[in-house]
């Protein structure tokens, strides 16, 4: 731990001036700051205030402490918060001491307020605002009570920003009714709100100004709630709730309003659509009208203020919606709606709800698991896919108790009567008047009784009762219009070939492999669509991404005409939609609804006479014909570019419709109508993906139909009908949407559109403010003058006059007189030459070949300053310590053969630098030295998220480990390695079956907020008490404030990964659109934790495309240590950029299982090694040519670099100032100097490990005793780590040392506990229990004295045995969501589990004794599942793709099921596993025997008796 | 649609049928049969469809070979031929008489280890099926241009240049100094690799596409390069490189010791049925030696073992690594006869009156220099003779003196006598006169001649477009 050097006050005011600069002229922005959290609240069932409801919610604070993040003063928190009723009696005593007589039983209203603690005179004009306000309303003042704080217990930064803090009593002279009373508060502190921002007062916040309810928070640690408000302590404070909250920020600047709960909520989670729903809000508020409001809707509007968190803007709308009186759980239901649509296990009248709710607003996405309370309802509720974990638990004497985890609050296991958790989408609530509980279906039959929503709904016309016209037999466009058409759009051979056919032919998206080696878009001199401009968006860290492939029915792409009404209301009207199954429409399907809308639809031709016209005008006058259609009445607005003929051109479509989009959201003109785009340009997914997101209702790609209608008659689509073609085409582009809208954990599609999802790399600043607001672009680029100049010469090129053929293509796929590519033929040769003749002079040559080529990356326009003199080289370190930060990145074992895999390995280590296993395990062989001395294991061993192989075993063997959030080649995606390339090895690595195909999740099941990756870093810390922790990430605008947050999380290393990233087989649109170049993602980092201190603590690295020792230094310049040299690596190895590294035939056998192809392979560890020394030498003369006796010298010094090209002449500007600005680092060194890592508190296990002396040093068996909280976290773990070192994996026979636990085991119980290791929990456990399981047991049942049913109640968390390898789990109770995901071999037997239980699973054997969630045994390819399920509810809630099931039929697994839950019985005496055992014969007919559908032919035993003759 | 491809793995090289050494030693037809469309399929799907296609980037004209293979695997054809066609004008004379080993395959990446995809005779067999069904055009402008070029040569870059020039429209003469139009590719290069009926069918699809030929036509006898320029909007000199290489050695003005053109220009004359004088320009019934490593060399003496000659040996300075010539065509001389007596050179000729013994000594490689190449030096003392009733000298070919020739002493040579021209423009010193092919580069292939036409081409188009605009504003 670093000692402070600046004081509070200096890093106050350092931080302010940095971000301000940074934000000005830099990456970063302020909007990118995530957080996240534990949350949870405590309620009295009664509904009666009592004492113990604030002090058991105390306590619930000060048993999270892990789930925030502490600054390294270590009393600087993020922040946390309590939200209880107004303790009447209280307040009126202190009003009553100020000598006003106020009756007792008439209700104050109090308020919380931050002041400007150090700008006196605007404290005045503050309350002089607040005062006014309330008087003009007609209400009293009390007066305003200082509130008292202690200022010793928060760190020297919160106090440099810290509020003076006040309460402002209100009282209700002419005692109006409680509800008005209420509403008039929410609308008084609006209009003060927005006073104090109309007189421009900073550091003016009303945390809450309410008649009920009154929330202190502020920045200490949540432990220390108390004692920085004694008010808490005091008895007077009783309330029949408690609502908490403990905040994990992503800066480490301390901001006071940010810290929860807010108004209505808490919130823990993130919210991935809040671009999209802040641009619909705006929408919204035009209709926006409720009688409780007349008059004061305008002080209402904006709802969502600026400068806030996602989660103050949740609480906004929520707060809108909630005053205006709808109940909490409707607002609930309508905001964060459950999964409905492809839901059909659902009761109608709850479907006819959601869909209700569907057609009023666009739901709020991602993770979020909410506690909230109105004054009326308390409730807690969950996202749609339950990403959040939520326990709760019931007492005798009727608390409710509900929390991330399970005993924050310690309570007497007797007196709990029940336990449980919230799945996805779930509410449970208090209703304070009623003093009942209400679980989720009640809530859900309550909200749906309360209106005739089947009625209603009845009103949506749905697309398929409309009449659709067949696909017509003649052609639309001759084949030589079709071919001009296809070139002035840009069109190419490859497209048709490599993109459209296979989605016409076989449904699917096009495959291909390696990194993206063009340049970008804005450097290119080819024509390129507009579309190339704009990057995907995706999660990394503080949300994840969703499996659209394996999770799909939590997806919708649903999409509604005329649903833009006004949201307060609650009737019919607001169903009168037209509704669509999806937004990309056949040719047919558009007709008819252009039929069905007819009087209501307006084309607008998006073209220009060539001679006479411009983009400009042409964008202006469709602006102005569609906002003129809106007003006349038209609520279909459809831009076409069917005008393009041999003297027009049209504008792209995605400026069409962004610019229309824009323009109607400015003329509150968009809730009108909806906007649909019939585009030729549409091809692949990435373009209708733009179109969607610039806030287009639907797209039909007209010309990509006639295309494959085209080759439809030409015989290209064999064995298809035209129409089947065509319905392929439009499910890849579903699948494909899906797959872009989940990369960014986007479930419904009308909370995508219009959300920008994108960010602009290379597009003007100024066109993107103009067309696209909101949307980022960093570097400025092409504007509309340069747009037009590509659209004339595209056009000109398709309709002169010699057109013979399409241009042959060349942007994924190196073609001559295509788009460049950064490795050509020529650069192959010549470095495979340098480095198989050791020849530096060749080297040389390449290098310079390299810079001679024309711009491909940002990089290329840049050139190193002469600010210093040169020093001679011999002055410079050494080639072998500069080798050293270099390093070969993770590619598996499975997309390298093992020749190649280990030749980077040895190569590696013997020049003391680190090669990386990728994903995959490694043989536990390669970690003995060989014979003549080479070391084959790599230094670095991955943890990704399909944790295939990742063993105690492996995570030992290794001096660093890295997290792998996301890769370049396709951020937050997952992957499939296909059957046939799981050999015997891979198989036997990955602990799977030869021949099964494998899949890896997109995210990390473990990593769903900052904080899980905080738990993770933990965990692996502890397994491997040496090893580093490095955090792999993807460079995307917004990676700053994610990478500030890793850090807190207490990484060594963070590894920032350019989009050019390779991989061995990803979709095209996302090798191609997704990620932005290392240049910028570094640089944002790099500035980012500079600013919040945390520079010196962690190591950067980077990697995606570096080829020269001039790109390493440039990295280096702009913030990087450590340097990943991943396909250059490969060329030295003989790789030739045949990028068919998915076909398994890779000719030079570097990228191939096969036998004969690897036979091929002519790497070498002296050519890697020679590779990696001619870029340290270069790297070594470019440091002396630029005065640097070291490389850490110039680590940030972004003054040694100038632009010293701009691109194009013709674009607006590129603009690279935002990479080279420079964070001044005070006193901090601009690199990392942390010696050995950073240390995470210790365990119980450092207690366990003492204790345990005598098996260390005698072998001796051990039985050791503790008892547990919720705050001791990965039990077993490091005694894991030190058995496998003293004894191996599995050296100790199960069971030799037992370890008994009484209480609530914290998250990552058990995690890659070893053979020989047995945890027993006595209580209960959260989540994570048994992570990467490596053969230790692990048992959790409950106290001896509860009196719970064990089936009937929760035990265990989210996520348990992910990732397990080996060994056995008995849980008497049910468990979390995704139970037993990606298990490869652990046997495990529970009492029911939530959703996506099995997913992924590989190996190993579950048992569930009980009821299971929705989704179960997706994308499960191993292993088996046994169901007990009298009521045959499991056929609806399996996932049919990959499994089939079945009763019991043959002894023999009739056998191994019973086994199993003989021993459950045993290990836990439930007494539920007991009555069955009881009446086996009769009960295991209700078992379902699961088998996933590859593993048919591969069971060692048959599934049936019939099977087995 | 990649598993349509990558076959390599599973499915080995075959060639097309190929007559036997003993079938086709004895007249001049093609050797090779075509390939029959499944296996012209089949080969072509043994293509890896690279990431960096090193076919394309090693062939001249960067044919979009991948592309063309893949839909010749697909079976479709009439795109295969019109993408072959998108970049070269004459793919089925390509596909016979590039030296693909040295280009395309040779680069091919499964050529370690699996061997080639059999490019060239997929080629071949794209386009004759395309000319067998009619899918090759004449080029037919969608309008005429007044503007005119005059094409001087009617070689392969020549022809290449009218077409591309004609498909823009405008009026296109070609002025050969021979009787038929062609170059190198009717006179010079014999049947068995490229019948004379395939470069005729190209005449005649120029004749039909509106291109005016004058053949027999010499500038600087029948009209001054001046004059020519004159008549037309623009020029280009695409004559070729005719002088032989001199050996001077004694006894080289024997009777019998003859150049490798003339032998093979009489060759393929009698061929077309013109009348040839008997005797000296026959190998029947000789014993014939010829001098030389280049491909002409292998033309000739794959031509004389065809005439009946009692013996063919080839002498060569270097080894058969080191030759310039096809690797192929040495296997295919090999199998017809053909004796190669590497690392040997003339010394001089003896005879009376008529050639009779080659005297030559031995040669020993030295080391090699900066470029890798190992000079060749005499081994003392290792005369050997050869007997000879006709020698035939193929050492290459120099260019001959242009500016005397047509009378325009301004036209700016390089040091080797080749007419100075940047290979990105083709531009000469002189305004709107262009030069493409062997008397730009030195004698090369046709396949740089045709990409040579076809930048002259678009050269051409270019500098005739900036003088129309004036006039069309």
């Amino acid at each position: 731990m670093s000692e402070i050097r600046e004081s509070g006050e200096a890093f106050r005011r350092n931080w302010e001036r940095n971000a301000s600069h940074l934000e000005a002229s830099g990456l970063y922005d302020p909007a990118e700051e995530h957080d996240a959290c534990g949350v949870g609240l405590v309620a009295a069932i009664d509904g009666k205030p009592r004492r113990a409801v604030v002090e058991a919610a105390i306590q619930a604070l000060k048993s999270i402490w892990h789930r925030g993040a502490v600054d390294a003063d270590g009393k600087t928190g993020d922040g946390a918060g309590i939200h209880l009723e107004i303790p009447s009696a209280f307040f009126h005593a202190h009003v009553a001491r100020s000598g006003v007589n106020e009756a007792r039983d008439t209700p104050l209203g109090v308020g919380m307020v931050f002041l400007p603690r150090t700008d006196l005179d605007g404290q005045e004009r503050c309350r002089a605002i607040v005062e006014t306000e309330i008087l003009g309303f007609g209400y009293a003042v009390h007066g305003w009570r200082q509130v008292p704080v202690n200022i010793d217990v928060i760190g020297e930064k919160a106090n440099a920003t810290r509020p003076e803090i006040e309460q402002i009593i209100v009282a209700n002279p002419r005692a109006v009714a409680p509800e008005q009373f209420e509403r008039d508060l929410y609308v008084l502190r609006r209009r003060i709100e927005k006073r104090v921002i109309a007189d421009q007062i900073a550091g003016f916040y009303i945390c809450s100004l309410s008649s009920r309810s009154i929330i202190y928070k502020g920045m200490f640690l949540a432990e220390q709630v108390t004692s920085f408000y004694p008010d808490l302590l005091d008895p007077r404070f009783v309330s029949s709730f408690a609502i908490y909250h403990q905040r994990y920020s992503t800066n480490t600047f301390p901001t006071w309003p940010l810290a929860q709960p807010f108004r209505i909520l808490a919130h823990n989670g993130e919210i991935n659509t809040l671009r999209g729903n802040l641009n619909w809000m705006k929408s919204h508020e035009t209709r926006m009208a409720h009688p409780a409001f007349a008059g004061h809707l305008e002080d209402l509007k904006p709802v969502v203020q600026a400068g806030g968190s996602d989660s103050a803007a949740l609480d906004s709308v929520f707060e809108v919606l909630a005053r205006a009186g709808r109940p909490l759980p409707m607002v609930k239901a309508l905001m964060v709606p459950e999964v409905w649509s492809e839901r059909e296990t659902m009761p109608k009248r709850l479907r006819d709800l959601y869909s209700y709710c569907n057609s009023v607003m666009e739901p709020w996405d991602g993770p979020a698991a909410l506690a909230m309370t109105d004054g009326n309802w308390v409730l807690a509720g969950l996202d749609r896919n339950g990403l959040r974990p939520m326990r709760y638990s019931i007492t005798a004497d009727g608390l409710l108790i509900v929390g991330s985890e399970t005993g924050m609050v310690k309570l007497n296991e007797s007196q709990i009567v029940e336990k449980g958790r919230l799945g996805p989408g779930e509410m449970l609530g208090v209703n304070l008047a009623e003093g009942r509980l209400y679980h989720h279906g009640e809530l859900t039959e309550l909200i749906a009784g309360s209106e005739p929503f089947g009625e209603w709904v009845e009103n949506i016309t749905r697309l398929d009762e409309l009449p659709i016209d067949p696909v017509p037999d003649a052609p639309e466009f001759e084949r030589e219009a079709l071919r001009r058409h296809q070139v002035a759009m840009g069109w190419n051979h490859e497209d048709l070939e490599l993109i459209l056919q296979p989605m016409a032919e076989d449904a699917k998206e096009a495959i291909g492999s390696m990194g993206d080696d063009t340049p970008l878009a804005v450097l290119s001199d080819q024509y390129r669509g507009l579309h190339h401009f704009f990057r995907q968006n995706f999660s990394q860290v503080t949300n994840p991404p969703i499996d659209s492939l394996r999770e799909r029915r939590v997806m919708t792409l649903i999409t509604r005409f005329g649903n833009l009404n006004n949201i307060l209301d609650e009737d019919a009207s607001q169903c009168q939609t037209l509704q669509l199954p999806s937004p990309i429409l056949s040719n047919g399907e558009f007709a008819a609804i252009c039929g069905h809308l007819h009087d209501m639809t307006v084309e607008l031709d998006c073209s220009f006479d060539l001679a006479e016209g411009s983009l400009r005008d042409a964008i202006q006058r469709i602006q102005r014909e569609a906002a003129d259609a809106v007003r006349e009445g038209r609520t279909h607005v459809v831009l076409s570019d069917r005008g393009v003929g041999p003297d027009r051109a049209s504008a792209p479509m995605i400026l069409a419709a962004g610019a229309v989009h824009s323009h109607l959201v400015r003329q509150q003109l968009r809730t009108f109508t909806s906007l649909s785009v019939r585009t030729a340009e549409c091809l692949d997914v990435h373009y209708a993906a733009v179109l969607i997101g610039v806030g287009a209702t639907c797209v039909n790609p007209y010309l990509a139909e006639a295309a494959i209608l085209d080759r439809h008659r030409r015989g290209l689509l064999p064995g298809l009908a035209a129409a089947e073609a065509v319905a392929n085409y439009r499910k890849a582009m579903n699948d494909g949407l899906l797959k872009i809208m989940a990369k960014m954990g986007i479930a419904v599609v009308s909370s995508y559109r219009g959300a920008y999802n994108f960010e602009a790399v290379g597009l003007s600043r100024s066109l993107v403010a103009e067309f696209f607001p909101g949307m980022t672009s960093k570097i400025s680029g092409i504007g509309l003058q340069g747009i037009e100049l590509r659209i004339r010469e595209a056009h000109e090129r398709a309709f002169a006059e010699d057109v013979i053929a399409l241009p042959i293509g060349g942007f994924y796929r190196y073609r001559r007189g295509g788009e460049k590519h950064a490795f050509e033929a020529g650069l192959v040769h010549l470095l495979q030459e340098a480095v198989g003749r050791d020849s530096y002079a060749t080297f040389k040559r390449y290098s310079e070949a390299v810079r001679k080529q024309p711009p491909l990356n940002l990089r290329d326009l840049l050139d190193f300053t002469d600010k210093q003199p040169a020093v001679s080289v011999d002055e410079v370190e050494s080639i072998t310590e500069l080798r050293k930060r270099l390093v070969a990145p993770g590619i598996s074992l499975g997309a390298l053969g093992p020749e190649a895999h280990e030749t980077l390995s040895i190569a590696m280590n013997r020049i003391g630098a680190k090669s990386d296993s990728g994903e995959g395990g490694e043989d536990p062989a390669r970690s003995r030295p060989r014979k003549n001395g080479d070391n084959a294991a790599s230094a670095i061993k991955q943890v990704a998220s399909g944790r295939f192989g990742v063993t105690a075993e492996y995570l030992n063997n290794c001096r660093e480990l890295e997290i792998k959030v996301a890769q370049g080649a396709k951020p937050g995606e997952g992957g499939q390695l296909p059957g046939f390339k799981v050999d015997a090895l891979i198989a036997r690595l990955r602990h799977a079956t030869p021949g099964v195909s494998l899949v890896s999740p997109p995210p990390h099941h473990d990593i769903y907020s900052i904080e899980d990756l905080a738990q993770l870093i933990y965990d692996l810390k502890q397994i491997n008490p040496e090893a580093r922790v490095c955090v792999k990430l993807v460079a995307r605008s917004g990676i700053g404030t994610v990478a500030a947050g890793v850090a807190k999380a207490r990484a060594d290393v963070i590894l920032i990964s350019g989009h050019s990233g390779g991989t061995g087989a990803s979709p095209q649109s996302s090798i191609k659109y997704a990620g932005i170049p290392w240049e910028m993602g570094l640089a944002e980092v790099h500035q980012v934790l500079v600013l919040n201190r945390l520079r010196h603590r962690v190591k950067l690295r980077t990697d995606g495309g570096i080829k020269t020792g001039r790109d390493v230094v440039i990295a280096a310049i702009l913030g990087a240590e450590e340097f990943g040299l991943g396909t250059a690596s490969l060329v030295a190895m003989g790789c030739i950029l045949v990028r068919q590294c998915h076909s398994n035939t890779c000719p030079v056998g570097i990228c191939t299982q096969d036998q004969a192809l690897r036979s091929k392979f002519e790497g070498t560890p002296e050519k890697v090694v020679n590779l990696f020394s001619f870029v340290a030498e270069e790297v070594r003369e470019i440091l002396a040519a630029l005065g640097a006796r070291t490389l850490n010298e110039i680590i940030g010094r972004t003054d040694l670099l100038a632009q010293v090209n701009r691109g194009w002449a013709h674009l607006d500007d590129l603009d690279l100032n935002p990479i080279l600005a420079q964070a001044d680092p005070g006193e901090y060194p601009r690199y990392c100097t942390l010696v050995g890592r950073n240390e995470v508190p210790d365990a119980l296990d450092g207690r366990m490990i003492k204790d345990a002396a005598a098996l260390f040093e005698l072998g001796e068996k051990m039985q050791l005793t503790y008892n547990i909280r919720n705050t001791d976290r990965a039990i077993g773990t490091r005694l894991s780590s030190m058995i496998t070192r003293k004894f191996g994996g599995e050296g100790l026979q199960p069971g030799h040392v037992t370890v008994r636990l009484r209480g609530s085991a914290g998250q990552s119980l058990g995690a890659f506990a070893v053979q020989g290791l047995k945890l027993e929990v006595f209580g209960d456990a959260n989540d994570y229990v048994g992570k990467g399981l490596s053969g230790g047991t692990i048992v959790v049942r409950s106290m001896t004295a509860s009196p719970l049913a064990s089936h009937r109640n929760t035990i265990i968390g989210n996520t348990v045995l992910y990732g397990a390898t080996a060994g056995r789990l008995f849980a008497a109770g049910q468990a979390g969501e995704r139970f037993a995901v990606r298990n490869s071999g652990a046997e495990v037997v529970v009492e029911g589990c939530g959703s996506n239980g099995c997913e992924y699973m590989t190996g190993g054997t579950a048992v569930i004794l009980g009821p299971i969630g929705e989704n179960f045994g997706a994308g499960m390819t191993g292993g088996m599942a046994f169901i007990y399920d009298p009521e045959r509810r499991f056929p609806a809630r399996a996932n049919p793709e990959s499994i089939t099931w079945q009763r019991l039929a043959t002894a023999h697994w009739e056998g191994v099921l019973r086994a199993l839950v003989e021993t459950h019985a045993e290990e836990t005496q439930s007494h539920f596993a007991l009555e069955l055992l009881n009446d086996w014969a009769r009960e295991s007919s209700h078992f379902w025997h699961v088998v996933p559908k590859e593993m048919l032919g591969r069971l060692a035993h048959p599934l049936s008796v019939a099977a087995a003759e | 649609m990649g598993q349509k491809l990558l076959k390599f793995v599973s499915l080995e090289q075959e060639m097309p049928d190929k007559r036997s050494p003993e079938d086709r030693r004895h007249d001049f037809a093609e050797i090779y049969a075509r390939f029959d469309p499944t296996a012209a399929r089949a080969q072509a799907s043994r293509c890896s469809q690279c990431g960096i296609p090193f076919c394309q980037v090693h062939c001249p004209l960067h044919n979009n070979i991948p592309d063309w293979l893949m839909l010749t695997a697909e079976g479709r054809l009439e795109e295969a031929y019109e993408l072959a066609a998108a970049t070269n004008n004459f793919p089925e004379i390509c596909g016979r008489i590039c030296p693909q080993d040295r280009l395309c395959e040779g680069n091919c990446v499964i050529e370690k280890g699996f061997s080639a995809v059999t490019i060239g005779s997929v080629e071949k067999y794209i386009t004759d099926t395309a000319w067998d069904r009619g899918w090759v055009k004449p080029p037919t402008p969608p309008r005429e241009r007044a503007q005119s070029v005059a094409i001087i040569g009617a070689g392969p870059g020549g022809l290449a240049a009218a077409e591309e020039l004609r498909r823009k429209g405008y009026q296109i003469h070609v002025y050969d100094r021979y009787d038929r139009v062609g170059g190198l590719l009717v006179y010079g290069i014999p049947n068995f690799k490229l019948d004379k009926r395939v470069v005729a069918r190209r005449h005649a699809l120029l004749e039909a596409g509106g291109v005016i030929f004058h053949p027999s036509f010499e500038i600087g006898r029948d009209a001054s390069l001046a004059e020519i320029r004159r008549g037309h909007d623009a020029v280009l000199i695409a004559t070729g490189v005719y002088r032989p290489r001199l050996l001077q050695a004694p006894g080289i003005g024997l009777g019998n010791i003859v150049q490798a053109l003339e032998y093979l220009t009489a060759s393929n004359r009698r061929g077309l049925g013109d009348q040839v004088p008997a005797g000296l320009l026959d190998a029947a019934g000789k014993h014939v030696v010829v001098i030389g490593g280049g491909d002409t060399a292998m033309d000739c003496v794959r031509t004389a073992m065809r005439q009946g000659a009692l013996s063919v040996k080839c002498l060569y300075r270097r080894d058969r690594k080191n030759m310039p010539g096809s690797q192929r065509e040495v296997f295919h001389a090999e199998e017809e006869g053909v004796e190669f007596v590497w690392l040997a050179a003339p010394q001089g000729f003896a005879g009376t009156d008529i050639v009779e013994t080659v005297h030559a000594h031995r040669i020993h490689l030295g080391t090699g220099d900066g470029s890798g190449r190992q000079a060749p030096q005499v081994v003392e003392n290792s005369q050997f003779t050869l007997a000879a009733d006709l020698v035939v000298l193929a050492l290459g070919f120099d260019p001959e003196d242009v500016p005397g020739l047509f009378g325009e002493p301004e036209l700016g040579l390089s040091r080797w006598g080749t007419i100075e021209a940047d290979l990105d423009r083709l531009e000469t010193n002189l305004d709107g006169v262009f030069a493409a092919g062997d008397i730009v580069r030195g004698a090369s292939l046709v396949v740089w001649a045709v990409r040579d036409g076809r930048v002259a081409a678009r050269s051409i188009a270019r500098y005739l477009a900036a003088r129309a605009q004036p006039a069309a504003a």
